[in-house]
């Protein structure tokens, strides 16, 4: 039997919004995928030794990640994204992404880089099929084949989409406590949780590492937790309308978004922003937030600056002090009906 | 209303109202605004859109900055992708000027550009080998005096022949200086403003050493020579070197740099700085491909990052030694 060729998908990155969508592309044209491990110290090791050190740290995470998989595999996947919208862009760095590597990495496998740039190429739905095409005849002659783990991939992505985006209905019952969307030690859904919607890029509120298991510690507090990639995207846009010049950065707008739409509703109790110093679109967008929250009294904004020396035990001392100031400060708004207190 | 030459005062003014990691350019503007608003001006213009790096947007965040300050003022964007825009806001800043009129101001002034230009490049080179010190510097105010005072077109036009010959007749020069040439390219601002560059320029001159820099706004604004076929502007010639590298644009000027490297190794020059603000999006990718680009094409490329904590001692000394890396160079292979 013909050996199946590795590819290998570093996990990092926008790597989190596309995983179903490349994984089932490349399963469906018989390759063996190959996703890298969560991040760990190992990891972050390698990136913090070779990356440019300028490079934002999730950029170096991602370098950390080649560098783990470049020896698993016959190819690297590192698509060139520069936007899929007709105005919103991603990072200019996930453009050259793939050349930097090839600069400073003189022994990585072959790599597949398609490009795509809606906004600023033009690109319309055929290029983008003559791309994919272009990656499908590494792995197959046959172009249905192709076609048809393209329309898969896509479906399954479409599928994840709706399991993970929640609508405006549930998104009210949440607000009103009826359901849980993220799991909490006490499942059953209470009226005394403190509610925080936890915002951030992908790649840093699901990256335990990165993020210094924020999610976990935040369960630990018994928090009932809603994030930037849950929201439902037509209240995103709505929200983004306000401003007078638009929010470009396509990845930038959810959590912008998601802190606009809770400053106005006040149906959290606080927001948690975690941001990666150095990221371009975090640092406007946040400078945003914190005005926007300053202008307000009710909805507490605590935003954490991520960086390779960021310490754990700083962290969650500044956690612990906020979800202290929430409590303190639901306890005092709130109707007391003694009996029902628990501390 | 022209706003003030930027100084390092009002570069700390700006970043101390910008958040922490913004990229340079963004502190200097809120500056450079809030400067302006304090002298009464009542309308700010920027540029805006949707673009590759931060750029376009910093009006959106240094508007709710300045109205937590207190100040009140109306803003005018310019979005450079939108030409009907640009000239329907030139009309209206204007006194009275109909669509003709503007697209003609707008003409004198690329035109003008061209010219200024020029003098920079002549002013670059004599300041290098001059006898008496500030000679050049002299010559060059009353030719950026000239450039603006002339008013018909075609007299601005002739000037292009006659600023050469005013550098020459006017400047003594050492005939005997064999001067190192350094290119100096990196983010447009950057680059083009001496209170963020520690006015490079000077420094390298002053050492004897000639310097250029290919980066100018001409690249935006002049209309007359961007969509010339026959002619190709230097941008668009480092353009196809650096393509080899980064094959995709990816926003500032990162394949212009890349490129230039290639470029003026090819015509002989000595060796290329490279300056960019600190976090720069599209530079730190520029940065990162240099060295590769460096060695492939033995042309010696310094990178410095500039922000408001960029100390004058330091950025010295390592054009100092930069310098001497070079003079060593050419004495070994001469």
């Amino acid at each position: 039997m013909r050996k199946l060729l590795r590819v290998g998908l570093p996990k990092a990155l926008i790597h989190y919004k596309f995983e179903t969508m490349w994984k089932v592309f490349f399963q469906e044209l018989g390759a063996e995928v190959i996703i890298s491990s969560e991040t760990t110290k190992k990891i972050r090791d390698l990136a913090v030794r070779s990356a440019p050190d300028e490079d934002c740290y999730s950029t170096k995470i991602y370098h950390g990640h080649i560098l783990e998989l470049k020896n698993q595999v016959d190819y690297l996947f590192i698509p060139r994204f520069g936007s899929r919208h007709k105005t919103d862009m991603g990072c200019p760095k996930f453009i050259a992404l793939v050349d930097v590597l090839r600069s400073i990495y003189p022994d990585l496998p072959k790599l597949i880089s398609p490009h795509l740039n809606v906004a600023k190429y033009g690109h319309n739905k055929i290029y983008f099929f003559k791309e994919v095409l272009k990656v499908g005849f590494i792995f197959t002659k046959n172009p249905f084949r192709i076609i048809n783990a393209m329309r898969k991939a896509l479906k399954a992505d479409k599928l994840y989409k709706k399991k993970l985006i929640i609508d405006n209905d549930t998104l009210h019952k949440w607000e009103r406590s009826e359901i849980l969307l993220n799991k909490t030690p006490n499942e059953i859904p209470r009226e005394k949780s403190l509610k925080i919607a936890l915002v951030g890029h992908s790649y840093v509120i699901n990256d335990n590492y990165c993020s210094l298991d924020i999610r976990k510690k935040l369960q630990e507090y018994d928090v009932d937790l809603i994030t930037s990639e849950q929201m439902p995207r037509g209240l995103i846009d709505e929200q983004l309308d306000k401003l007078e010049n638009r929010l470009y950065f396509e990845f930038e707008r959810e959590i912008l978004g998601t802190i606009m739409y809770f400053l106005e509703n006040k149906t959290v109790d606080g927001i948690i922003q975690l941001m990666i110093f150095s990221c371009g679109p975090d640092s406007l967008a946040g400078e945003l937030a914190s005005i926007f929250a300053k202008r307000q009294k009710e909805v507490q904004l605590l935003q954490i600056v991520f960086d390779d020396l960021t310490a754990e035990a700083g962290m969650r001392t500044r956690i612990e002090a906020f979800i202290d100031m929430l409590k303190r400060r639901k306890e005092k708004t709130a109707y007391h009906i003694p009996t029902l207190r628990i501390t | 209303m022209i706003p003030n030459k930027p100084s390092k005062k009002i570069f700390q003014l700006g970043a101390r109202y910008s958040p922490e990691f913004v990229c340079t350019p963004f502190k200097l503007t809120l500056g450079t605004f809030i400067e302006s608003l304090e002298r009464g001006a009542t309308d700010l213009g920027m540029g805006g859109g949707c673009g590759y790096c931060r750029f376009r947007f910093y009006w959106q965040v240094q508007k709710f900055i300045l109205e937590d300050l207190g100040y009140k003022c109306r803003w005018f964007t310019l979005d450079y992708e939108n030409p009907k825009q640009i000239i329907q806001i030139l009309k209206n800043v204007s006194c009275g000027y109909n669509t003709l009129q503007a697209i003609r101001a707008f003409q004198i002034t690329w035109i003008r550009n061209r010219l200024t230009d020029l003098t920079d490049r002549m002013l670059y080179k004599y300041r290098a080998i001059e006898i008496e010190k500030g000679s050049s510097e002299r010559v060059a105010e009353e030719v950026f005096d000239l450039i603006i005072t002339t008013k018909k077109v075609n007299k601005i036009r002739n000037l292009k022949k006659t600023i050469p010959k005013i550098f020459e007749d006017r400047i003594e020069v050492d005939k005997k200086a064999n001067p190192l040439k350094v290119v100096i390219n990196g983010e447009i601002y950057v680059v083009l403003e001496p209170t963020l560059n520690l006015d490079i320029h000077k420094r390298l001159n002053e050492m004897g050493v000639i310097t250029k820099t290919p980066i100018t706004l001409r690249r935006f604004i002049d209309i007359g020579e961007r969509f010339n076929p026959f002619k190709k502007m230097d941008f668009q010639k480092a353009n196809a070197y650096g393509r080899k590298y980064v094959p995709y644009r990816v926003g500032g000027e990162t394949q212009e740099n890349l490129g230039d490297a290639v470029l003026y190794k090819k015509h002989g020059w000595d060796g290329l700085i490279h300056l960019y603000p600190f976090t720069c999006m599209p530079e730190i990718i520029t940065r990162s491909i240099f060295p590769q680009v460096s060695r492939e094409h033995d042309m010696p490329v310094l990178s410095l990052v500039v922000d408001e904590h960029t100390g004058e001692t330091g950025f010295q000394t390592r054009l100092e030694a930069f310098i001497d890396l070079l003079s060593r160079r050419k004495e070994d292979n001469v």
